[in-house]
């Protein structure tokens, strides 16, 4: 079966910068793929590329076997795609947008009125249809865009951060959805920073950072990177070093780094390890100054699966990495 | 494989979806009430500007009306609307969607032209039920309006197309060009008592072509230069507006 989606060496360049760097993947029909990876880290560039929005410095991809650049019309046919605005037009309603989005690709008049009163439906959107969009709020625009990358019933759906900044109920609704479309035999290519949505949605994951696919797994390797990742960060009035190896005979805990004036205790029970922290302080008579338990950060779950740091871009567009001691 | 599609299926295509652009920019830019008052207003205002005062018939001046409402009404929104969607992100709707990167600027132009031609409309009904106008040769004026609305609205979207999202990085090379032509196409200063130099410049303004055909359609005497050379010179300006600023995006696109 032909792969939905398959990338060979895709690269993009800005000058000296390589935003996006001999990148390859294949993503077949029917999957969730993840794309994930901190901000600058080239995932909405890879999505801009293999949409066709903009042109690739090198390399090739093909969606549904159409080459990007070559049959770039065929392949556009089968994709339906949310960028990562919300780009609905403000000065039509949210019928006027759909129709319009329908008339791009091609559907006949009343295939386009039949299709955008059932996204409507579908969205929540049918009280307002005739609203101008303007008036609408930051979720109803999101959900709008969602319905308009619908309209052709693509095979292939490319969503870029789609439930960035939204408000829970309609992050569960656009949940809910892309589950529904991937059960109806949609390929999803979902680009987030959200490990937590990438792992609930997701068949496969690839984690991007500086342009490179750092790994490409499984949801369950990510989930089992993101256990290992939970912490107990304490500050004691003394903060001696040495307190280091003490702390690592708590409960459960499997690692401590010392960071600034704190200690970071990598652990996979942290309750438990918060209560040994408390004992272990009242045994030495260590005042404790603040303690926290922290959640997974991308930056740790990219280290713990791939064994090198995330080095941000956006000050320096140096694209060194470096190994984790 | 995409190889499978008839250029005929792949036309028609093409052309209903450059239409919808089209239809969707006439709907929300042109026919706003601020567009329609510059449209209809803006050319009438420099007409009286550059008129009043001069010893010209009414018969001399239509054309320079006729020619002025062509040349501003079709040049002029374009280049407000693509840098407008470039900065809502909504021209990415276009360059994602199935179709080539000419049918967004054909429908992309197509709206000035349609605007264009409306608001050519005015100072026909002004000339004729006021001045007693009169078409003497209907295809020569018609291919004048039609044409020159084509070559404006392409020149319109080409200046359109520099890379930028600033209205006023388009503004500024455009206007830099479109007055300038109103001095050396005979719209002021009639061609024949331009220096020879200024008159070669002249023959490269399709501005200089609106004027011909138009003054020819109307039964008055015009630079001395062919109808079909006109045609011809309204034509390829469109083709090479059209051609710039397809390269323009080309170059968009690698940028961005």
């Amino acid at each position: 079966m032909t792969s939905a989606i398959s990338v060979t060496s895709l690269t993009k360049k800005f000058g000296d910068f390589t935003a996006v760097d001999h990148i390859s993947f294949e993503v077949e029909q029917g999957e969730v793929f993840g794309f994930l990876g901190p901000n600058g880290a080239g995932k909405t560039t890879t999505t801009r590329m293999l949409t066709g929005i903009s042109t690739p410095t090198a390399g090739t991809a093909t969606i549904m076997g159409h080459d990007i650049l070559h049959h770039a019309f065929a392949a556009k046919e089968r994709m339906g795609v949310v960028t990562d605005l919300s780009n609905v037009y403000n000065d039509l309603s949210a019928w006027d947008n759909l129709i319009f989005t329908a008339k791009l690709y091609g559907l006949e008049r009343h295939h386009r009125e039949e299709k955008a009163a059932e996204l409507l439906d579908m969205f929540g959107l049918q009280e307002v249809r005739d609203d101008n969009v303007r008036e609408f709020s930051g979720g109803m625009k999101r959900r709008l865009t969602i319905a308009m990358a619908l309209i052709n019933d693509a095979d292939v759906l490319f969503l870029d951060e789609p439930t960035t900044a939204l408000d829970v109920q309609s992050v569960r609704t656009i949940r809910r959805l892309i589950r529904e479309l991937n059960e109806n035999g949609t390929t999803i290519f979902l680009t987030t920073h959200n490990m937590q949505e990438a792992n609930e949605l997701c068949s496969t994951i690839a984690i991007i950072n500086q342009g490179k696919i750092g790994k490409i797994g499984t949801p369950e390797e990510l989930k089992q990177a993101m256990e290992k990742m939970h912490s107990v960060e304490v500050a004691f009035e003394s903060g001696r070093h040495s307190l280091a190896s003490d702390l690592e005979g708590i409960e459960g805990v499997r690692e401590v780094q010392k960071r600034g004036d704190k200690f970071r205790l990598f652990t996979l029970t942290p309750p438990d390890t918060l209560s040994g922290v408390f004992t272990f302080a009242r045994e030495r008579g260590l005042r404790i100054l603040s303690i926290n338990t922290l959640g997974p950060t991308l930056e740790d779950v990219f280290v713990e699966l791939t064994g090198e740091e995330i080095v941000h871009r956006s000050n320096s567009q140096t694209s060194k990495k470096k190994r984790r001691k | 494989m995409g190889g499978d599609m008839s250029i005929l299926t792949r036309l028609r295509k093409e052309a209903s979806r450059a239409w919808a652009i089209g239809w969707k920019d006439i709907r929300v830019y042109y026919l706003s009430p601020p567009t329609l008052m510059f449209g209809v207003m803006f050319p009438f205002a420099l007409f009286f500007t550059f008129t009043v005062g001069r010893s010209l018939s009414i018969t001399q001046m239509l054309p320079i009306l006729f020619s002025q409402t062509v040349f501003w009404a079709a040049s002029t929104v374009g280049p407000v609307v693509i840098p407008l969607e470039r900065r809502t992100k909504t021209f990415d709707r276009y360059l994602s969607a199935p179709m080539s990167l000419l049918s967004v600027i054909l429908g992309k132009s197509l709206a000035g032209v349609v605007f264009g031609l409306l608001v050519s409309v005015i100072p026909f009904f002004v000339g004729w039920l006021f001045f007693s106008l009169q078409v003497v040769d209907i295809l020569l004026f018609t291919l004048g309006i039609l044409l020159s609305c084509v070559a404006f609205a392409a020149m319109g979207i080409m200046f359109a197309s520099i890379p930028t999202e600033s209205v006023g990085n388009i503004m500024m090379p455009m206007n830099f060009i479109r007055i300038p032509l109103l001095f050396v196409s005979g719209i002021f200063i009639p061609i024949e008592s331009l220096p020879w130099i200024g008159q070669m410049v002249s023959l490269f303004s399709p501005l200089t072509h609106t004027l011909i055909l138009i003054r020819q359609g109307l039964g008055i005497a015009a630079y001395p230069v062919a109808p079909v050379i006109s045609v011809a010179a309204l034509l390829l300006s469109s083709l090479l507006f059209f051609f710039v600023s397809r390269q323009f995006h080309e170059i968009n696109k690698r940028r961005e």
